[in-house]
């Protein structure tokens, strides 16, 4: 029979294996590829040769509570072995103080110690003691095998491991997949044939510059490919799709005749504040929390003194806006407060008193902003806002909603919005814009307004302003079908390489 | 945003009609007063106000009054007046001037509060003294059962062991220390006047003590019940205005419940402030021009429509002078600073929905920042290169910036306030952030390479808000054979395709192994980043087990050498 010579050498292989190897052992036998071994083992299983079966294999690797354990040691082990430092009994609260665990892991510790039989509790004084010598038990070695060797199959495991992964599995330490791999067995032609000797004639498998040259290609047979052998898998280099949505968001905001403006995030609380009328000492300030910078704590606002001055009296007494002002006396020095950008509208105060703004004109910023929450499936501490504003002589409120329902649907792609009337204390009106889309319903997107008077006209604009500010991070949740938002800056490698870009 | 619970019955009770069943129909009620149905049940409606300058609708008896408005049950300016005087006097103590200076106060009488009524009032007050007057800071309210009080009253001080009474909800005689140390609303407001030597006492003509503002009630007189049929209210803090607005605030939800309201006299020592008669009630009026409403809104209102609509918004109209409308402001309402408000108002009774969308009229060339599209060939050129695009928190904190990587603390951007322990400070540069992604990762197929395009932010005394945003590259490649060279070649083909020039100089840097870190030196002269491979020791302290080799590099440098090219 006329052997290939990668069929040859997979069929060796497989004699020298004893007769049955999964693609693993063969890979490292053959020392060929993945993809050529499977090949030849196509070609042989056509001719008889051998038999290709699949099999399914349970392969686990260790969780990051399980990465501490390894690293650690088990918290039963630890406890015991504090337990056997101290003597070999002591109380309850003594050896969790002295293993310093937190009550919860303890709790976890102490079940443990005694399911295994390492200690004895005698409950009425809280007393523990040890019993005997408490050995190395079977999932404390599986632990330090995962810790070598990352992941293990389950089916190559002897049945004590098998035990320990179980106890593993229920404590919650290990992440387990399921992947089927191949496996091969010489059928009985395939040991004739091997008893009988071959030989190994060599092929032309690689097309070489040298074949080509001296066109020695004319005499050799190019070796037939299996063109349905799975090829090994590469991972392209890929925008972060959050990122790439942003990019569209940008592309469509200068398509609609936006211009890109941008500001620091460590900000004067005068940008993001006072400038914005929010009033010093009162809730309105309070639409959100702020981080606060710790060292130092003023900016210098002396760059800015003519707005400054404005602004304190326009807080004060209404300055020459038409307004009664919110009537208290106004703190330079808190207008001079540090603080993280807690939303995007500083960036659209820096704007609107740069030299560089037009009158008409229309401004964006997608950037980042800080709010002290705890994180959870919809805050996060550090998220994205997109802003927008429009300048204008001739704006009004339909203008405004014009621009909501134009950003809901032609980028966040909803089917209709609806506005309700909203707080802020920079604006008024002031608009919520809330969209729908088929399969997910109604989502809101963030807020809106003009800019009050008392706002534009201390920073030397006297035409309308129209704002918005839109919750950007929500928006690619709804496209991207993600329903918990500390996906965005997940850490998770495999999702970024899986995620498909459509 | 403060949230309101209110029951059912009784603000149909104040409405005089039943409300809708279904939570979505009361949403949309509820959203002409800019609140949002949280939740409700068969008893409760709990509401979120979005407006945090109307203190008027924290309590279920403003929120009738606005609705009336908008269901078209009552129009027009509600307006209140004072029936007479009380015969109160309040005579209030110099020394007061620097720790609580200033006291309103009213009597309502012919109150007949229900439970419900009762606990509204209760739940109002607080709502009040927690948002408006910042955790009774600034104000403070407190009700008392007008008929055990004989007035005049005093408005004084007193040693913190000097006068005891009894506070609400004990027995036993406190001295005003004790309060502080173990009455529940002592421990929770004692801060306020602890740094005092002297504290407020409210007392009346016998020396009966009323309450300790703005800690607690006195157990006897300061006990408002089913019973009450007269009502003392005192707001005291420290700021008049809010002071005067908090009692207006809460007299009016008695009168809503069929109080008659009575004025006291307050006599201030103040040089700029003598005697002073609250509450007051009078409204103020408002100039709000025909075509300023038509041009903010956008649509071609009549007058007779936006008088219409400023009556169910419960606006007075006083005359109409040409083109200008004299609106009169409720008494309740001093939010309204600007005509602009009034505008708002009518665009919510109008129906926002109703207004039709328009894009701007306005023509305007678009563009990006040109770091915008430098960043974005950056990005092309790194993805060519086979490096998956990463996305981190710029929050961070020092053990991930300096101990992880095996250097020496430097001066970052901390916060003061922080929330959790792993997010302190902003990050001074973006490596870290990359072998923290990483060391999550270590499950995962390699080889891995990886980059980021990310700002970092430092400290810089010559700016005015002391800091500078730095926007970085950083990349990294980790896998059984990653090299210097292989980090190498990735710089190389990222510089000559942005038209730069560099060289490395060799250097000293503890993330990286000595001999095999260099500083990436462009056009000659500028420093722009670092080159080189892992310290094993940082691989170890990331719980990482392959070699890697990284770059950094400050992209607002090479913005700068681009734009000079």
């Amino acid at each position: 029979m006329n052997l290939r010579e990668n069929e040859a050498k997979v069929l060796i292989a497989l004699r020298d294996l004893g007769g049955k190897a999964t693609i693993e052992s063969l890979t490292k036998t053959t020392r060929l590829a993945d993809a050529a071994v499977m090949r030849a083992a196509l070609s042989l299983e056509a001719k008889n040769l051998i038999r290709v079966s699949e099999r399914s294999v349970t392969k686990f690797s260790l969780n990051e509570e399980g990465r501490r354990y390894a690293e650690d040691k088990l918290p039963e082990r630890q406890l015991v072995e504090m337990l056997i430092k101290m003597g070999g009994e002591a109380s309850v609260d003594d050896v969790f103080r002295a293993a310093s665990m937190d009550s919860g892991l303890a709790t976890i510790a102490l079940g443990w110690l005694i399911r295994k039989g390492w200690a004895r509790m005698e409950s009425r004084e809280r007393r523990i003691r040890v019993l005997g010598n408490p050995e190395i038990g079977s999932d404390e070695r599986l632990l330090s095998m995962l810790k070598v060797a990352g992941s293990l199959i389950l089916e190559n495991l002897d049945d004590s491991l098998k035990e320990a992964f179980k106890t593993l599995k229920g404590r919650k330490l290990l992440i387990v997949r399921e992947e089927s791999t191949k496996e091969f067995e010489l059928t009985d032609e395939g040991w004739a044939l091997l008893n009988r000797g071959i030989e190994i004639v060599e092929e032309v498998t690689q097309l070489t510059p040298e074949l080509i040259v001296t066109g020695k290609w004319r005499e050799k047979k190019i070796l037939k490919y299996d063109i349905e052998a799975p090829a090994p898998r590469v991972w392209p280099g890929k925008k972060h799709p959050y990122l790439r949505f942003l990019d569209e968001v940008r592309e469509k905001l200068v398509a609609l005749g936006f211009k890109e403006m941008n500001g620091p995030i460590v900000e004067i609380s005068f940008f993001n504040c006072d400038g914005l009328y929010m009033p010093q000492d009162h809730p309105a300030r309070e639409i959100h929390d702020m981080y606060l910078i710790k060292d130092p704590e003023y900016g210098d606002l002396s760059p800015y003194m003519a707005f400054l001055e404005r602004v304190k009296e326009t807080h004060e007494n209404g300055w020459k806006t038409g307004s009664k002002g919110w009537g208290y006396k106004f703190s330079l020095l808190m207008a001079a407060r540090l603080i993280l950008r807690s939303h995007t509208t500083s960036v659209s105060v820096r704007t609107l008193i740069s030299d560089d703004l037009e009158i008409p004109g229309k401004y964006f910023a997608i950037a980042r902003c800080y709010r002290p929450e705890l994180m959870d499936r919809t805050h996060l501490s550090e998220f994205n806002q997109v802003e927008g504003i429009v300048v204008g002589e001739d704006l009004t409120l339909r203008d405004l909603l014009g621009i909501l329902e134009r950003f809901a649907i032609d980028i966040a792609g909803a089917d209709k919005v609806k506005f309700r009337p909203d707080y802020f204390p920079f604006t008024e009106p002031s608009v919520e814009l809330s969209a729908y889309k088929e399969g997910y319903g109604w989502m809101e997107f963030g807020g809106s307004g003009i800019f009050r008077p008392e706002v534009t006209l201390p920073l030397g604009i006297d035409v309308p302003v129209l704002a918005w500010g839109l919750g950007v991070d929500r928006l690619f949740m709804m496209r991207a079908g993600i329903n918990d938002i500390r996906y965005l800056f997940t850490h998770d490698l495999d999702w970024l390489r899986g995620k498909e870009m459509i | 945003m403060p949230t309101i619970e209110v029951e059912r019955e009784d603000l149909e009770l104040l409405l005089g009609m039943k409300l809708p069943e279904s939570i979505e129909e009361i949403d949309e009620i509820l959203s002409f007063i800019k609140g949002e149905a949280k939740h409700i049940d068969e008893k409760e409606i709990h509401i979120d106000v979005k407006d945090s300058n109307r203190a008027d609708i924290w309590g279920v008896e403003g929120i009738a009054r606005a609705l009336k408005g908008i269901l078209g049950i009552e129009r027009g300016l509600k307006r209140y007046s004072v029936v007479g005087g009380s015969g109160v006097t309040v005579y209030v103590d110099p020394r007061l001037r620097d720790i609580r200076p200033y006291i309103a106060c009213a009597v309502v009488r012919d109150v007949n509060l229900s439970d419900a009524a009762i606990r509204h009032i209760m739940r109002f007050q607080d709502k009040m003294d927690q948002t408006y007057g910042r955790g009774r800071r600034r104000t403070s309210i407190g009700l008392y059962d007008f008929d055990l009080v004989k007035p005049p009253l005093r408005y004084t001080v007193s040693k913190p062991d000097e006068i005891s009474f009894v506070p609400l909800g004990f027995e036993q005689e406190m001295t005003l220390a004790e309060i502080l140390e173990k009455h529940p609303k002592g421990i929770e407001y004692g801060h306020i006047v602890r740094q005092f030597d002297v504290w407020p006492i409210f007392i009346d003509s016998r020396g009966k003590v009323l309450s300790f503002p703005p800690i607690i009630n006195s157990n006897d007189l300061g006990r408002v019940t089913i019973e009450t049929r007269n009502i003392l209210v005192e707001v005291t803090g420290t700021s008049y205005k809010t002071v005067l607005y908090t009692l207006t605030n809460i007299t009016l939800a008695l009168a809503d419940r069929g109080g008659k309201i009575y004025s006291a006299i307050i006599n201030y020592p103040y040089e700029d402030l003598g005697e002073v008669i609250t509450p007051n009630l009078e409204t103020e009026k408002i100039c709000v021009n025909i075509n300023y409403v038509r041009k903010i809104i956008g649509m071609p209102l009549g007058i007779d429509e936006i008088i219409d609509l400023l009556e169910r918004s419960r606006y007075g109209v006083s005359e109409i002078v040409g083109d200008d409308i004299v609106v009169e402001i409720p008494c309740y309402r001093p939010d309204v600073m600007h005509p602009i408000d009034v505008v708002e108002d009518i665009a919510i009774a109008y129906d926002l929905n109703k207004i039709k969308p328009r894009w701007p009229q306005i023509s305007t060339i678009g563009g990006l920042l040109p770091e915008s599209r430098l960043r974005s060939l950056i990005r092309e050129l790194m993805i060519g290169l086979g490096y998956q695009e990463v996305l981190t928190f710029t929050l961070t904190n020092k053990t991930v910036l300096f101990e992880k990587m095996n250097i020496p603390p430097e001066r970052v951007i901390e916060v003061a306030n922080p929330k959790v322990l792993s997010m302190t400070c902003l990050r001074s540069w973006l490596l870290p952030s990359l072998m923290e992604l990483l060391s999550h990762n270590t499950h995962v197929e390699y080889p891995q390479r990886i980059f980021e395009v990310g700002y970092c932010v430092l400290p810089d005394e010559k700016q005015p808000n002391r800091a500078r945003d730095v926007e970085k590259l950083a990349c990294v490649t980790i896998h059984s054979e990653a090299s210097f060279s292989e980090i190498k070649s990735a710089l190389d083909a990222l510089l000559s395709n942005l038209g730069l020039k560099y060289r490395l100089e060799e250097t000293v840097h503890g993330s990286f192994i000595e001999g095999r870190v260099g500083k990436i030196i462009v056009g000659g002269l500028e420093e722009v980043g670092l080159i080189g491979e892992i310290n094993p020791q940082v691989l170890e302290n990331w719980g990482l087990e392959n070699p890697a080799a990284a770059f950094e590099i400050d992209l607002s440098k090479i913005w700068k050498l681009i734009k000079i090219k």
